[in-house]
């Protein structure tokens, strides 16, 4: 019953967001064939046929229909830049992008959740201090920025462009070499803006679970004070971070869009970047329901998740 | 207030940022316009810090020094305005769906829901790419996506409120909506909204300067974030010119910082100790 | 070296504020000692010095000797093997107590694993009534009275020779209150234990203790043989204490005065009541004549509350009706507020009733604003709040919620009942949250209001005590049914129906025998 009304919710989301990604780019003023063009020298008859070829003298509810009924099929529209369906554009990016995001929120969340743990245990150590100062700090740094000092900062230790060299041998190890020292830079960026939130969430959380009366119940019963964090306090407080990170996983998303741009990484958020100075509206659209739609069936997963990790919770 | 005199931290940050609205204020009065005005300086490009221009020179020979001045008032008008509007609407939003019960209040907290796990950056730069370039297309960029947090926060207090015996005493007495509104629920939310409005102008903040950085600012004002953007533009990281890239970097950072202590503070202050 | 506990002087400071002042007491086993008091009276902070469970902002001095050792002392090493293996505490609110997210058959297997007991669950499971299977349960899947059981049995899972008691069972209802009590005092007199129970109830401590000790702001006041302290009290603090638990066909404790019948102020008919498919209230008729007070009286989860709010017209009943004076009560509009300012509502808890930030004038004043009656404002605020005897009104008027005591909020409350002049009150658990010494003054309050304004009171409540104390007439409420009423003496003296024998047989008694 529970598990139908999460799937339900799900998939409403999902429409949402398709209607979301259908009339943000068409009730907005303006005529989407005219700032596509804009700088263009366009005449009025080229601009008639983009329009028709677009679909765009079509009244709305059509547009609508067939949009819709396409992205149930899987597809997206075509790429005015790309010249090519904006679904095989996507797919095309999402390798690395998948590596770049999937290394760093790793990385973030194993961090963090241990940087939190730490600090909340000692509770205005030095660590503490120093921990939360840190990632108050990070929370304030735009990551664009971060990754462009880092960029300046490290020289030509790592390259900063791209994700592989031209030059490189085509054998496997010396690629997946060449992969993950691209790979760095970009990496760090991201985690050091991720991760500090997690280990503030990270923190918060167990200090709230540090009150808990059967925290008291556990040393009364002659359990070592470290036992009592590791076995009762802990496993209980990273419940709920868990879902608190997967609830953030959009600000993994954010951060990989300028991540990407101010590296060149060939991921989905460069695509972003290069849809958003075209612009090319369907690219945008397409983005936007993709990575949308992504962080929705993601937190669908977390609430799913933590049915299974905490028995107070019955989804099933 | 003396309570918030006691966090060192808070101090610091209101410190910082009345330094900020000072240099904000102050800075368009006293820069002559050509100064800014690429066409018109006589300063070379690119140049270091020195004893004439003590943070160097852009790209084109303006000062680095009068440009970070002059786009304080940018990042801080983008920040106030875009906070005030998404705190409004997320304010109106928590009330209306944690008083009112019903279908409403379902349908309201669906949305929430939903705009609150959506990527807000991701809704912002869409948003300003469809709309025409300009300051009120960022304030309602951000303003428009970035409510449901204080939205949930404002709800879940109404709902506590509203929980409260003194709240069923008052509807006892013959109390309708506004009055419960008006007299209970209003004014206790009041400090958490306060408190939110400053976390949310940080984060506006640091938005504003990423938009600003995907070229989505408006290209006839300086800001902070447009000067990073420029920066990228006309590779100041291979040219190693750090002038021009840490400056506005490290003002974001500790206007950012600034915001969210007195923020966090505030926050200790009128959360009541357990 | 004397088995037991024996504590020595024993203070506690947090900084310069004394919480426990030179308490002296032993325990040895076999022997039963109740520590009553009221909130704050630092009954519970002895409790913790037992097994030096303080935070470590408190200052202990005095000695701890169990089984003739220090606790004070010890060294870490030697304070957690004697943790719950010399002694072990059952807490107060089971509900946190237990680890939300484990089995609890893990949890009370954990201390035996610890101090190496042999032993199994399944046994101490066994031993406090519950079936074995329920070892795989997860705390929030047991009532509060199985919680409460598991408790117990954790409590002696090591075999302990002393078990403390935190008011173990303040949030449970009469009967299951009665029946996890009837577990405890047999373990302990099964297996020679001894006992250290603390509550802010006398009656509990009564029926469950040989001697019994009272606490008062950090001091001990009074102790002696339970019986005898409670029949013959020879401190204020403990008469005040005996006071509040009435004894229920006690001619002494009866304060109503008999009342003539009186023609029916309030008429409830057929008043049904849901919650989405739970049938909260069913099918109830209830009257309550002019200047009666009449006592609805039930356990939590009863339907009596809701009752009260569809009477209140502030839930929406699915059928039935409400006549208030002869006429319908309507369910909105104008007419609903007109009808809210002849009935006012009381609530248990005084200190969430009001709104913090409201002075008393204010949250007397708020009726009178509600209502647009502009009037003199000040005089008719004055009035009320004298008439809630708080003397004189000007020294209250501004103060804040937090700044009164209990009973004190709880007559600001009253105030603004008063202050629109109604002729009914719904009172619901009035006295509940209050210290037992204040609340003898509320209820006198009550009665006094009826006697002078001919105010007629609907008072609900899970204490039996409290309806012999001031009601007419009783009503008792069983899964959303009325199941019986009529005066307080035919039914709490000689109850008809099953229901209410139960309830009256699980009031505990004064002391064995009493």
């Amino acid at each position: 019953m529970r598990l139908a009304g999460r799937l339900g919710g799900a998939a409403l989301s999902l429409v949402m967001v398709a209607v979301l990604g259908f009339f943000l780019f068409r009730v907005v003023p303006g005529d989407p064939v005219v700032s596509m063009t804009r700088g263009r020298p366009t005449t009025a008859a080229t601009q008639e046929a983009l329009r028709a070829q677009f679909g765009l003298d079509r009244p709305v509810h059509e547009q609508f229909w067939s949009y819709f009924t396409g992205l149930l099929r899987g597809e997206l529209g075509t790429s005015f830049t790309f010249r090519r369906p904006v679904a095989d554009v996507i797919l095309e990016r999402l390798g690395p992008t998948l590596l770049l995001v999937g290394t760093s929120t790793l990385i973030a969340v194993g961090l963090g959740l241990w940087l939190g743990v730490r600090a909340a245990w000692r509770r205005n150590s030095a660590l503490d201090r120093v921990t939360t100062g840190v990632s108050l700090t990070l929370w304030a740094v735009p990551t664009f920025w971060l990754g462009m000092l880092l960029m300046m900062v490290t020289g030509d230790l790592f390259p900063s462009r791209g994700m592989r060299d031209t030059d490189t041998p085509p054998d496997f190890l010396s690629q997946a070499l060449d992969v993950g020292h691209h790979l760095v830079l970009p990496s760090v960026t991201l985690v050091a803006v991720v991760c500090a939130e997690y280990a503030l969430v990270m923190r918060s959380s167990l200090l709230e679970e540090l009150h808990a009366p059967y925290l008291t119940t556990a040393r009364a019963k002659g359990l070592r004070d470290d036992v009592v964090r590791r076995r009762h306090a802990v496993p209980n407080a990273v419940l709920p971070a868990i879902t608190l990170v997967f609830l953030r996983v959009g600000l993994v998303v954010s951060g990989a869009i300028t991540t990407e741009t101010v590296f060149s990484w060939p991921g989905l958020g460069l695509l972003f970047y290069d849809a958003l100075t075209g612009p090319d509206y369907f690219l945008l659209q397409g983005l936007l329901v993709v990575t949308a739609g992504a962080v929705v069936v993601m937190n669908l997963l977390a609430d799913l998740l933590h049915g299974v990790l905490d028995p107070r919770v019955k989804v099933v | 207030m003396r309570r918030f005199l006691a966090h060192r931290t808070g101090t610091a940050g209101a410190v910082v940022l009345a330094v900020a609205a000072l240099v904000a204020l102050v800075a368009p009065l006293l820069i002559p316009a050509e100064a800014l005005d690429v066409t018109r300086v006589t300063a070379p490009a690119w140049q270091p810090p020195g004893a004439r221009q003590w943070l160097g020179t852009d790209h084109t020979g303006r000062s680095v020094a009068l440009l970070m001045a002059q786009g304080a008032g940018t990042s801080l008008f983008v920040g106030l305005t875009a906070a005030v509007l998404a705190v409004g609407i997320g304010t109106l939003v928590g009330i209306v769906s944690g008083h009112f019960g019903g279908l409403l209040s379902g349908a309201l907290l669906r949305v929430t829901d939903f705009f609150l796990v959506l990527p807000a950056l991701v809704l912002a730069i869409a948003l300003s790419t469809v709309l025409p370039r300009g300051l009120g297309t960022i304030v309602l960029a951000i303003g428009l996506t970035s409510w449901p947090s204080t939205a949930r926060v404002v709800r879940a207090q109404t709902l506590t409120i509203e929980a409260r015996p003194f709240v069923e005493r008052a509807r006892a007495l013959g109390g309708g909506h506004g009055h419960v509104i008006g007299r209970h629920v209003l004014p206790s939310v009041v400090p958490l909204v306060l408190v939110n409005a400053t976390l949310a102008v940080a984060s506006a903040i640091v938005a504003e300067s990423t938009l600003a950085f995907l070229g989505l600012g408006d290209p006839t004002r300086i800001s902070w974030g447009a000067m990073l953007h420029q920066a990228q533009l006309h590779g100041a990281v291979p040219r190693a010119a750090w002038w021009f890239l840490l400056p506005p970097g490290l003002a974001i950072v500790v206007v950012v910082l600034a915001f969210t202590l007195v923020g966090r503070a505030l926050e200790a202050v009128v959360t009541p100790k357990r | 070296m004397s088995a037991g506990l024996q504590l020595n002087n024993l203070t506690v400071h947090y900084g310069h504020k004394r919480v426990v002042d030179d308490v002296t007491l032993a325990v040895a086993p076999g022997q039963t000692l109740g520590l009553a008091g009221e909130s704050g009276s630092g009954k519970s902070t002895v409790a913790m010095s037992v097994l030096r469970l303080l935070p470590g902002t408190a200052r202990v001095d005095g000695e701890v000797l169990l089984d003739g050792e220090d606790v004070r002392t010890m060294s870490w090493g030697r304070l957690r093997a004697v943790r719950w293996a010399s002694a072990s505490i059952v807490f107060q609110g089971a509900m946190h107590s237990l680890n939300p997210v484990r089995r609890v058959g893990e949890q009370i297997a954990e201390p035996m694993r610890l101090h190496g007991t042999e032993g199994s669950v399944a046994a101490l499971l066994e031993q406090v009534e519950l079936p074995r299977d329920k070892a795989r349960a997860y705390p929030h899947e047991l009532s509060g009275g199985q919680k409460q059981r598991v408790m117990i049995a954790m409590a002696l899972a090591c075999r302990p020779r002393l078990v403390i008691a935190d008011e173990p069972t303040t949030a449970l209802d009469v009967i299951v209150q009665a029946q996890v009590l009837a577990v405890l005092t047999r373990l302990v007199a099964e297996q020679d234990l001894g006992l250290l129970m603390i509550s802010h109830d006398l009656s509990v401590l009564a029926a469950t203790c040989d001697e019994l000790a009272v606490m008062h702001q950090g001091r001990l006041v009074e102790r002696g043989r339970a019986r005898q302290v409670v029949a013959d009290p020879r401190h204020p603090h403990t008469a005040a204490l005996t006071a509040a638990f009435p004894v229920i066909g006690d001619p002494a404790h009866r304060w109503a005065e008999p009342a003539v019948p009186a023609e029916p102020l309030l008429r409830v008919r057929d008043l049904t009541v849901d919650y989405g498919r739970t049938r909260a209230v069913d099918g109830v008729d209830l009257e309550v004549g002019r200047g009666e007070i009449v006592a609805l009286v039930g356990q939590s989860g009863s339907g009596k509350t809701t009752l009260a709010r569809a009477i209140m017209g502030l839930r929406r009943p699915s059928s039935g009706r409400v006549i208030f004076d002869g006429a319908e009560v309507p369910r909105s509009g104008r007419a609903l507020k007109a009808f809210r300012r002849q009935v006012q509502l009381v609530l248990q808890d005084p200190a969430s009733a009001l709104n913090p930030r409201h002075t008393v004038f204010d949250a007397v004043a708020e009726g009178l604003r509600v209502h647009g009656l502009r009037g003199d404002e000040e005089a008719l605020v004055t009035a009320a709040v004298e008439r809630a005897e708080l003397r004189p009104a000007n020294l209250y008027l501004e103060a804040l919620p937090h700044e009164l005591s209990g009973g004190q909020q709880q007559r600001v409350v009253i105030a603004g009942a008063l202050v629109l002049g109604p002729r009914l009150l719904v009172a619901d658990e009035p006295v509940a949250s209050l210290d037992a010494s204040v609340r003898g003054e509320v209820v006198a309050l009550l009665l006094r209001l009826r006697r002078e304004l001919g105010l007629a009171s609907l008072l609900i409540t899970h204490d039996l005590g409290l309806a012999w104390q001031i009601a007419d007439r009783v009503a008792v409420m069983h899964q959303g049914k009325i199941v019986e009423q009529g005066s307080v003496e035919q039914v709490l003296l000689t109850p008809s129906h099953d229901y209410t024998r139960a309830l009256v047989r699980a009031v505990p008694a004064l002391g064995p025998g009493v």
